[in-house]
């Protein structure tokens, strides 16, 4: 059934909506296509899982696996981000991708590749609407997501933190000379992109009920091609193609097969990046930085 | 001096957006007439370059290369009708070498689908690299082939930009500032190495701030103020003029 | 020769091939993100014309090749007005799509994967990527890689020489996905075996990754990444299930102290100036 579908497809979006945002906003205000997000994505949910495992209540394991990847996005901020300032614009993805590679691996080299079973720690509970069945951990996700969505463009419009964020997004130079601290906003906006992303990982198992080392390529990919779509470096834009990502997601694998996922998915970003390159809410960049 | 027209601007304006920053400008420059285009900073000078090398359409107006009218013509098409120019922030191509540079500047002459592929740089001494390294030689740079563009001094970079330029065997170059950040003794290789230009046939066009280098180099000055001529003659003519003796508020050209 | 330096050369060799494949494109400053796409165009294709029509090797293989080149010249026309991270990203799409096709493509087993019946020893594959490094040696010095290495370092002075700009980038696109291609095929008919899951995002990411890493300044840097990034993680082989911890370890090292690869022009002129010195140094 169609709104049953419909239904499913937003709770996904919800959660390619916050991994869209943490692209959108390394590419938005710091022109670097950050390939780590994926990684972090699964250090949200892993990190839980791990810190379960070892005894922790799950309240404390989230939180724990949050400062987790706070901490590996300062390391991405160090050692790719900042010291690749002056090289060839193909240079700090790679070194980001190094920071993918070695986190999947880590988790490999400890955990072992399979999908391990994550606990279910939202109760069963399900919300019945007509003929609509909406379990508790899809609300949650929705609920969060909407929250941190709303407080981010809040943030960005009216605390002098989000006006300097969107000043150097507008103007790098302009805004140092302005007086804005570049070198203690960017690992600001690293952190925060982490936490939008890690979050994303933890609702994730928190629906999906299982972890695993590469969780985060598939989910960080389609959250790469929601940003585009939305349009990149606007936050709205980010929920729009999240939404529309999952709900092509949902509705191809119900009405067409679930291998077709990634012709409509990435055709869809194809065609819009062909026909609209600036994405459906965002404006033609002037100057990029791969 | 009777010469035929290199090149004419008529009627050129060009607005970006609301800001027009040429109007209605229209002159000649006759060949082998060394002239310089003069004037105050936003002048409209390097827009005129811009123009008249296709990397901006104008608003209105034609440019006339000789007879022919290139208004329209894509950039790229134009340097092999004869039109080649220097950057004021000399462009050289950084992740090249001095030499493979200038090999990349003679492609007009080289732009057969053989010569694309054909793996010359094999053959030692190839006469592509003979003919660039000569053009080196001539004005004592053949030190520099091999050398990384990048690590170079600013006036051996600025002198290899108009190497490059020359290359192509256009017959009207255009030079944006060419003595800009020079010092004396570069100053003189750079006015030297023009005579040698000018010796050959070659009809330049410059925008210079130097008038002393202008006074040596050129017959004739064009003055833009605010995207329009203010004057046009020798330099002692133009320098008599109240506009352009208010437009520089008497100091450069007093 | 032992059966695992055989297996190891043959690897290395296929990296090779993928590595010229990216490098090609992106010496005049284009990133190829969906190169596993073109790949698995040139893997299906030869695969189909050998298994169902009985092709030669000979000629199914050139032919998956220039099926990858003629798609790359199809898509070059829409996906190349795109720019810098947006062609990367369309490309990324792109490769991804392609795949996906495969996978849904009954003719061709969809996602049971498709047997190829004819096989080739590992003396063809790595005589294609001794081939394909002759080709790039040669190609390297044209006018041709002289041109894409100006376009990448100034596209508008680039056309005021008179470069036809997107001409260039058109070819270099097309040529490289070409030399995928062949790879694609060759991998195919060694392996007997063509799986749409094979050619993934990550194939095309690491590709992209150790040509970065060799460096893109000249045509050995490809090479020299390729090696690194199939012989390092062996040698790290006693680390077991670490290794690729430490490779990774290696290349964030790398990046951050060596960002522009580790072959470049400055070295191989330094290292050229040094074999010619004492040369001259005889009367």
């Amino acid at each position: 059934m169609i709104a049953q579908q419909l239904v499913n497809g937003t709770m996904l979006g919800a959660i390619y909506v916050l991994v869209a945002v943490a692209f959108t906003l390394a590419i938005g205000v710091l022109n670097f296509l950050n390939f780590s997000i994926p990684g972090l994505f699964m250090v949200g949910g892993m990190g839980t899982w791990i810190l379960m495992r070892l005894g922790w209540h799950w309240s404390v394991a989230i939180g724990g696996a949050l400062l987790a990847a706070a901490l590996i996005a300062l390391c991405v901020e160090r050692l790719a981000y900042r010291r690749s300032q002056k090289s060839d614009p193909e240079v700090p993805l790679v070194s980001s991708l190094g920071f993918l590679v070695l986190l999947e691996n880590l988790v490999l080299a400890t955990v072992g590749s399979d999908q391990q079973p994550f606990p279910a720690l939202v109760p069963d509970f399900n919300l019945r609407i007509g003929g609509l069945v909406i379990g508790a951990a899809q609300i949650i996700s929705l609920v969060i997501a909407v929250c941190l969505v709303v407080w981010l463009s809040i943030m960005l419009r009216k605390t002098s933190l989000g006006r300097q964020i969107r000043g150097v997004a507008e103007n790098r130079d302009t805004a140092i000379l302005l007086g804005v601290d570049v070198g203690r906003l960017v690992p600001q906006l690293f952190v925060f992109s982490a936490l939008f992303t890690a979050l994303g990982g933890v609702l994730f198992a928190l629906n999906y009920l299982q972890v695993s080392a590469f969780m985060g390529e598939g989910i960080g990919f389609k959250g790469i091609a929601a940003m585009i779509i939305g349009g990149m470096g606007s936050v709205w834009g980010a929920v729009l193609g999240g939404l529309l990502i999952g709900l092509t997601e949902v509705l191809s694998i119900s009405y067409i097969g679930a291998d077709f996922v990634n012709i409509t998915v990435y055709g869809l970003l194809l065609v819009l990046l062909i026909l609209r390159p600036q994405g459906l809410l965002g404006r033609a960049a002037a100057r990029e930085k791969l | 001096m009777s010469a035929a027209p290199a090149l004419t601007l008529d009627h050129l304006g060009k607005a970006f957006g609301g800001l027009r920053v040429l109007r209605d400008l229209s002159f000649t420059v006759r060949a082998q007439e060394p002239t310089a285009l003069i004037g105050p900073n936003g002048a409209g000078k390097t827009t005129v370059f811009n123009l008249v090398s296709g990397v901006y359409a104008p608003s209105e107006g034609r440019i006339l290369l000789g007879e022919r009218d290139i208004t329209h013509m894509p950039s790229r098409r134009r340097i092999a009708v004869g039109l080649s120019r220097s950057f004021q922030n000399i462009r050289l191509m950084s992740h090249l070498t001095v030499i493979e540079n200038l090999i990349v500047g003679q492609h007009v002459r080289a732009s057969g689908l053989l010569d694309l592929v054909k793996p010359f740089r094999l053959v030692p001494n190839h006469r592509w690299r003979r003919e660039a390294i000569d053009a080196l030689a001539e004005c004592g740079l053949e030190a520099y082939a091999d050398e990384s563009v990048s690590a170079l001094p600013y006036g051996i970079r600025k002198r290899i930009d108009l190497v490059r330029a020359t290359l192509a065997g256009a017959s009207l170059l255009m030079l944006d500032e060419p003595a800009a950040g020079l010092n004396p003794t570069e100053t003189n290789a750079m006015r030297a190495h023009l005579e040698l230009l000018k010796k050959r046939g070659v009809t330049l066009l410059i925008v210079e701030h130097d008038m002393h280098f202008v006074d040596q180099v050129c017959e004739r000055v064009i003055v833009l103020n605010f995207g329009e001529k203010i004057a046009e003659g020798t330099l002692a003519e133009v320098q008599r003029d109240p506009q352009v003796r208010s437009a520089y508020l008497g100091d450069e050209a007093a | 020769m032992s059966g695992y330096q055989t297996g190891l050369l043959v690897i290395l060799s296929f990296n090779v091939i993928a590595a010229y494949a990216v490098y090609l494109p992106l010496s005049a400053g284009q990133l190829n993100l969906g190169i596993a796409g073109f790949m698995a165009m040139g893997a299906y294709t030869a695969a189909y014309l050998s298994n169902e029509l009985a092709w030669p090797l000979t000629a199914a293989i050139p032919a998956g090749a220039a099926a990858s080149c003629l798609l790359a010249l199809v898509v070059a026309v829409p996906i190349l007005r795109t720019h810098g991270i947006y062609l990367a990203l369309a490309t990324f799409a792109l490769g991804q799509v392609i795949t996906a096709v495969f996978l849904n493509l009954e003719v061709v087993g969809a996602a049971a994967g498709y047997q190829v019946t004819t096989f080739t020893g590992p003396a063809t594959v790595i005589a294609g990527a001794a081939g394909v490094l002759a080709f790039m040696l040669l190609l390297s010095r044209t006018r041709f890689a002289l041109y894409l290495t100006a376009i990448k370092s100034d596209p508008t002075v680039a056309d005021l020489m008179g470069i036809n700009v997107r001409g260039m980038q058109i070819a270099a696109f097309a040529i490289g996905a070409a030399i995928a291609g062949l790879g694609g095929g060759l991998y195919g008919h060694h392996f007997s075996f063509v799986e749409a899951q094979h050619f993934s995002v990550a194939l095309s990411v690491y590709t992209v990754l150790y040509v970065l890493l060799g460096g893109t300044q000249t045509v050995f840097g490809p090479l020299v990444g390729a090696a690194f990034f199939t012989l390092l993680p062996e040698l790290l082989r006693a680390s077991q299930g670490w290794r690729y911890v430490f490779f990774a370890l290696f290349i964030i090292g790398f990046m951050a102290t060596r960002p522009q690869g580790l072959i470049t022009a400055d070295l191989l002129r330094v290292f050229r100036r040094s074999r010619r010195a004492p040369e001259a140094a005889q009367p």
